[in-house]
């Protein structure tokens, strides 16, 4: 259907409307198919054209279409943005007289996607030109959403099959990508909360249920709930289609540090499989104890850690480290009584140079306070005195 | 300073503030508006109120005469009237600069200078006002605005239409301001390695990482390299390190025959013997006539709301104001850092 006139594209546009064919009316908003690419279609005054074959607002939603396939032609993405965003409108008064129906949902999903794609690209146009607030477009795209977001959640009259709540979870998942980047996570809360609420949280299909529970995990694991980051992210993994090898890899990034402080260290395979060997030796210096090659590990991949946003979690890491090094200590003095010295010079061993003993004492202090080493410290002995049953308790049934 | 229309209102309804009054007719029934320093104050937008009038709108040299005036011949004056009334007054006005400023989405160099100056105020008051009673200080206001006022400042040098000298100052005050908040050190984490590694950023981020670590000896100690300013914008979370501390060792020392010295408790607190033993009692934790600390993981209870006054244990910061003076505080901190 390449090269189609404009007439038999407004042509078929009123039939999707009249028959309410959601999916095929999508298709033809969207970017992803190949009528964009039709010069024919690309106008720059379609209005005229439109409003003879469409009523409004689905007139001014098609005109504002076409001019942003002109302007993603020209390359011009703010001047595409600024139409998008017009289209979002426009398809939002036409939704909302929608009584008790959803079928329009399709459409929905295809123009909020390419509306946060093009405030991406326009963002991205400006700051090359150094104009403009950053995040200023995709915040306001956020606002789109959110819009949507709202004639969403707030449709409580139409029965589960026609209900437009079926599209609060794709909605969800769109804005927390554009929070995500512009790193205001505390904005994610309503939109979790809404969705913990509805009746339909568990019946939405298993791609949006993914992305979803990848987003949520991703931000317990910045609240340092790391028991809920895990539950929600191993879901994803496992739930994520097995051919989507870049998503799984995008989930494991999230979800290695978490199982790493929860004491389950990823095998050598996995990381191989799915090209993260960044960490391998994060993994191999906390299961050793290794705090010096830990160091090196963490500055040697600083800047993917950072892009990523683990930086801070894998440092965390830290605890654990002092944990395994202490172990060593405890498994090479082999006595329940440990001179506070040893873990000094086990510490300057590691070039850790700037702590002294009262730092190593903070730090024992502070593994007995998480369940990670039984016993006290005697500070007239200066000595640690540990437990004679299961001194280290297993990582895994700490919390 | 203060549109004319908005000086007559005030005056024919007694509304002018001491600061605004023309010197010799305060005692009258209706003092004169001194044009010269009269500011004009906050008012709430409201529905049918022109907020863009121009002639009540001051352009960006005279918002930031205006904020000069007021961290110059306000806050930093010596006055007769209590720091509370000044701070009242100054926050105010500086709010209606604020106002002034987002009607005409100011931004440039002339934005970052009053935004520095109003986030150092704040951070100031913060230090300087804890304790105070609520209805002449509320900290969750201050608070609120202080975090405002920042992230725009920090949105501001993003922007780069630099040069931004103070960017430094800043984002370190920001860091140890929000300690251990995960989206301040993610932001952080982000900025250029050149300015990450300077010594204010890397100093805030050792801080941030021994709270991380729940260290609170060694984020005490490094609390004690900060400058004055810096150790204003931590002030707030110092009692609940030191709390940590209280924890982690009732738990780590927690045997009935151990014991724990209490000057070198107080050494790790930074604070002196009788202030340590002060703070233990109140977290339930036993210090004998000996002067020995008896850690147990049972004793150790949190005071109720209102019983510990942050106010006492803030010699770690007054050490260090020493001889400063309002002004260089808010003016140029960096100047006085440097020496």
């Amino acid at each position: 259907m390449a090269h189609i006139t404009i007439n038999q594209y407004l042509q078929q546009v009123y039939e999707a409307i009249d028959n309410r064919e959601g999916s095929f009316c999508a298709e033809l908003l969207s970017f992803k198919h190949p009528h964009v690419a039709n010069p024919r279609l690309q106008l720059a005054t379609p209005e005229d054209k439109c409003q003879q074959v469409l009523e409004p607002p689905y007139d001014e939603m098609v005109a504002a279409h076409l001019r942003c396939t002109y302007a993603v032609a020209n390359h011009d993405f703010v001047e595409a943005y600024k139409f998008q965003t017009l289209v979002v409108q426009s398809f939002l008064k036409a939704f909302q007289s929608h009584k008790e129906e959803n079928w329009a949902l399709p459409v929905m999903f295809a123009v909020t996607l390419d509306l946060r794609i093009f405030a991406n690209n326009a963002e991205q146009q400006l700051q090359k030109k150094g104009k403009g607030q950053p995040s200023e477009m995709l915040e306001k795209a956020a606002e789109q959403l959110m819009s949507c977001f709202r004639v969403c959640a707030s449709d409580n009259r139409a029965g589960i099959e026609d209900s437009k709540k079926w599209g609060m979870m794709f909605l969800s998942n769109q804005l927390f990508k554009i929070y995500f980047k512009i790193n205001k996570l505390h904005l994610c809360k309503p939109l979790i909360r809404a969705i913990d609420s509805s009746n339909l949280k568990n019946d939405y299909s298993p791609a949006q249920k993914v992305t979803y529970k990848y987003y949520v995990g991703r931000k317990a694991m910045f609240d340092s709930d790391f028991k809920l980051a895990e539950e929600f992210l191993s879901y994803a993994f496992d739930h994520c289609h097995r051919s989507s090898q870049k998503n799984k890899r995008m989930i494991l990034i999230y979800l290695l540090p978490v199982k790493m402080l929860l004491g389950h260290m990823p095998t050598h395979q996995l990381l191989r499989k799915y090209d993260l060997m960044q960490f391998s030796d994060v993994t191999k210096a906390v299961s050793e104890g290794n705090l010096l090659l830990l160091n090196e590990a963490l500055s040697k991949h600083e800047t993917f850690f950072i892009r990523c946003g683990i930086f801070l979690i894998l440092e965390k890491l830290k605890i654990i480290t002092y944990r395994n090094l202490y172990k060593k200590v405890y498994l090479l003095l082999r006595t329940h009584q440990l001179p506070l010295d040893a873990f000094l010079v086990a510490l300057r061993m590691m070039k850790v140079e700037d702590v002294d003993i009262d730092e190593v004492q903070c730090i024992l202090a502070n593994l007995i306070y998480m369940g990670h080493i039984k016993g006290y410290i005697s500070h007239q002995h200066q000595k640690l005195v540990v437990s004679k049953q299961n001194p280290f308790p297993p990582l895994s049934s700490v919390s | 300073m203060c549109p004319a229309q908005e000086l007559r209102d005030r005056e024919a309804q007694n509304r002018l503030h001491h600061f605004e009054m023309l010197p010799g007719t305060e005692k009258d029934r209706r003092p004169k508006g001194d044009p010269s320093r009269a500011v004009k104050e906050y008012s709430r937008p409201a529905a049918g109120k022109d907020s863009t009038k121009p002639s009540d709108l001051r352009p960006p040299p005279v918002l930031l005469k205006t904020v000069n005036y007021l961290i110059n011949d306000i806050a930093a004056a010596p006055s007769l009237y209590p720091w509370t009334e000044v701070y009242t007054f100054v926050f105010d006005r500086l709010r209606a600069v604020k106002q002034d400023m987002i009607i005409q989405r100011m931004s440039g160099l002339d934005c970052v200078v009053i935004l520095e100056r109003t986030v150092r105020f704040l951070i100031y008051a913060s230090y300087r006002l804890c304790g105070e009673p609520l209805r002449l200080y509320d900290p969750r206001i201050n608070d609120t605005h202080l975090q405002e006022y920042l992230s725009w400042l920090l949105d501001c040098y993003m922007t780069k239409t630099g040069p931004h000298p103070n960017q430094e100052e800043f984002q370190s005050l920001s860091l140890l301001y929000n300690l251990g908040s995960a989206r301040a050190m993610q932001h952080t984490m982000q900025l250029p390695l050149r300015l990450r590694s300077t010594p204010n950023i890397k100093l805030a981020l050792s801080i941030n990482q021994a709270f991380l670590e729940r260290n609170p000896v060694r984020l005490l100690r490094l609390a004690q390299k900060l400058n004055f300013l810096q150790t204003c914008a931590l002030h707030r979370h110092l009692l609940t390190c030191r709390q940590d501390l209280l924890l982690i060792y009732s738990h780590g020392y927690s045997s009935r025959n151990c014991r724990f010295p209490l000057d070198r408790l107080a050494k790790l607190l930074f604070l002196d013997a009788s202030l340590t033993a002060q703070l233990c009692r109140s977290y339930g934790v036993e210090v004998n006539k000996d002067n020995q600390i008896v850690f147990s993981k049972a004793a150790f209870t949190e005071p109720g709301q209102g019983t510990l006054h942050c106010k006492l244990y803030h010699s770690i910061a007054s050490e260090k104001q020493r001889d400063l003076t309002v002004k260089s505080i808010v003016q140029s901190c960096v100047e006085t850092n440097k020496k």
